[in-house]
């Protein structure tokens, strides 16, 4: 994936870079509006991760830019304000996703493949991994050729694995993925605990490896090499 | 008691009691002044008598006139001269009725002898004029005073509208709206000064909520941007295994600190915008729909704690922002689980006056404070803001949340018209 990352704090581009460059993807940089404008004038991205509150110029114009020029790069604003004006404007004028900071990296790496992946592969929307096939569009789990069942959350689950292979995931970002941050109930990660199991338990039946390994009691990783 | 009514009250007052005492005094004078001129009439009519007999050397005919009757008889020889006035009642012959009179009594000496002659005047018609003067006095008393009243009533409350008109404007000020009021046009120089006030102490007002509004903004800006490379660097530590159990330990603490203070901060900033009415998007909401989804959305956890549920939805559909109302049954919901036992029971029932939400639990102490910010029972795992946040949500709508205890059931209830 070629992802242009637009955010004037250094120190967090440096987190997305080092976070998104480990998966073969190429990250590019804008630490503000001229630049960004720039780039998004000359080239062409797989996604944009788009601060609002940028040095010299509002974000949502760079999304106007964009539309303008008929790009039909994916766009993912992240802001700092958690303004439902903001995200609505921002949906509106044609952004993808909206993630609010903070986040986790694993959530925004899951939503930037979301993204891509529904705008590369228009209607036939399956991700491949060894033996395990995801149709994300038909939520459903082909293992060895045969199919297994799983719940909403289990699925929801292997998806966000999959997008961060090879990544340790924190038991707070995937609560936070699949029951909303608020929700509140974070604090509380037995669920998380009970889903992996049956979802490693579902995929050892149905012959696959064993991708997921805890870790630390912080998080699980999905171990693909 | 209005301004009016108390100077009404002193004015009327004050002028009744010095008209009363006029009216006493003019009474008197008049009264007075009359009974001298009869007493000289009765004096010229004595000098008449005296003449008369001195100079034919007997008594005139006791006449009697309609108002003036004259009567003699003999006194002992020896007898001292008197002369006096009184008041006294006669009987005028005319209409045969006793009538209030002046008589004057006093002696003439004929061929040595003491003759008193007593002259009566009728004081008819002096009381007929005291009287007179009486009425029109008292008319021009309760004349005065109706009008008086009357410019109190009339004059002095339209003297009064703009400071009522100002009044209104104040209390309906609202720091959160941005228009200008101006206060109605006066000549009165008070006003003037009251209208010009208000509108400086308005503005100095509205200026400090901006200065602060654009304050709590930029930090709450500024903060989440530390917040966010502090979680993104955790997460990129994270990748950089392997690590000792200890270390792992360590690095939960600080996920589930950071996690916290990014929650807290997201809370209070939402209570804060709640609070400013800052929150638009108000739409119509199939509340049911709503509570359904929710339910749904929570049955897992509903499962996991063995709660059985009882939901009773019948329609019912409100005006308020989605995501408001999202956040409302979210914490309500949340609660129910949470401060319920393993085992218990949810009791969900929406109807038109309004949601209740109930759950067994324990008993806690703090149930005055319960809506305040920051107040939770020592083992609850939340920050203490959900109901605060639940509540300012209710404020906003004018909904009213109550919590009530019933046997070990703890009850939430939203009334959506609570004036009914």
């Amino acid at each position: 994936m070629k992802i242009l990352i637009i955010e004037d704090e250094y120190a967090l581009y440096e987190s997305i870079f080092a976070y998104f460059t480990g998966d073969g993807n190429i990250c590019e940089y804008a630490p503000n509006f001229d630049i960004a404008s720039e780039k998004i004038e000359l080239y062409s991205y797989d996604c944009i991760l788009l601060d609002l509150g940028l040095p010299g110029g509002e974000g949502l114009d760079l999304l106007s830019q964009l539309k303008k020029s008929n790009k039909k790069d994916g766009v993912l604003i992240i802001s700092a304000r958690h303004s439902l004006d903001d995200r609505l404007s921002g949906l509106d004028l044609g952004a993808d996703d909206y993630l609010v900071k903070p986040f986790h990296l694993s959530e925004l790496k899951a939503r930037v493949t979301a993204i891509v992946r529904r705008k590369n592969f228009d209607g036939d929307n399956v991700i491949c991994f060894n033996e395990i096939k995801v149709d994300i569009s038909a939520m459903k789990i082909i293992v060895n050729d045969k199919p297994v069942i799983l719940t909403k959350k289990e699925f929801d689950l292997l998806v966000y694995f999959l997008s961060n292979k090879n990544k340790v995931v924190t038991k707070n970002a995937m609560a936070e993925h699949l029951w909303g941050d608020e929700m509140d109930m974070s604090d509380d990660f037995d669920f998380i605990y009970t889903h992996v199991k049956n979802l490693k338990k579902k995929l050892a039946e149905a012959g696959a490896k064993d991708y997921i390994k805890s870790v630390y009691g912080i998080g699980y990783k999905f171990i693909a090499t | 008691m209005k301004l009016s009514t108390q100077y009404n009250r002193v004015n009327i007052l004050i002028s009744s009691i010095i008209l009363i005492i006029t009216g006493v005094i003019y009474y008197f004078f008049i009264h007075l002044i009359l009974t001298n001129k009869l007493d000289k009439d009765l004096a010229v009519e004595e000098e008449e008598i005296r003449q008369y007999t001195n100079t034919y050397q007997k008594l005139p005919l006791p006449v009697s006139y309609l108002d003036q009757q004259v009567s003699y008889s003999n006194l002992p020889v020896n007898s001292n001269n008197i002369r006096e006035f009184s008041n006294t009642s006669y009987l005028n012959q005319k209409e045969n009725e006793q009538e209030p009179g002046r008589t004057l009594v006093t002696t003439v000496n004929l061929n040595n002898k003491n003759i008193q002659v007593t002259i009566t005047k009728s004081r008819v018609e002096s009381e007929d004029l005291v009287r007179v003067i009486l009425l029109i006095t008292l008319g021009v008393t309760v004349i005065l005073l109706v009008s008086l009243f009357l410019i109190n009533r009339f004059v002095l409350s339209r003297l009064w509208m703009p400071f009522y008109n100002t009044l209104k404007r104040i209390k309906s000020f609202e720091v959160t709206k941005m228009e200008a009021v101006n206060g109605d046009p006066t000549k009165i120089d008070e006003f003037i000064e009251l209208n010009q006030s208000v509108d400086a102490m308005a503005n100095r007002v509205k200026q400090d909520y901006r200065e602060l509004k654009s304050f709590t903004d930029n930090a709450s800006h500024e903060m989440m941007t530390p917040l966010a490379v502090i979680n993104s660097k955790l997460d990129s530590l994270l990748q950089t295994e392997p690590f000792t159990a200890q270390q792992g330990a360590l690095l939960e603490d600080i996920y589930q600190a950071t996690g916290r203070l990014s929650r807290l901060h997201q809370s209070l900033l939402l209570l804060a915008k709640i609070e400013n009415n800052l929150i638009m998007d108000s739409q119509e909401i199939d509340l049911k729909n709503l509570v359904e989804s929710k339910v749904r959305q929570f049955q897992e956890l509903f499962e996991r704690s063995g709660l059985a549920t009882e939901v009773k939805l019948s329609n019912k559909t409100v005006i308020m922002s989605r995501y408001l109302a999202d956040i409302v049954l979210n914490n309500l919901f949340s609660n129910a689980v949470r401060h319920n036992l393993q085992g218990g029971k949810i009791v969900i029932e929406l109807s038109d006056t309004g949601l209740v939400i109930s759950n067994t639990g324990k008993n806690f102490n703090e149930k005055d404070r319960l809506f305040d910010r920051f107040s939770k029972s020592n083992e609850s795992e939340g920050m203490g803001l959900g109901l605060a946040i639940t509540k300012q949500v209710c404020i906003l709508y004018g909904y009213h949340i109550t919590y009530s205890q019933m046997n070990d059931m703890h009850q939430f209830s939203i009334f959506f018209n609570p004036e009914d």
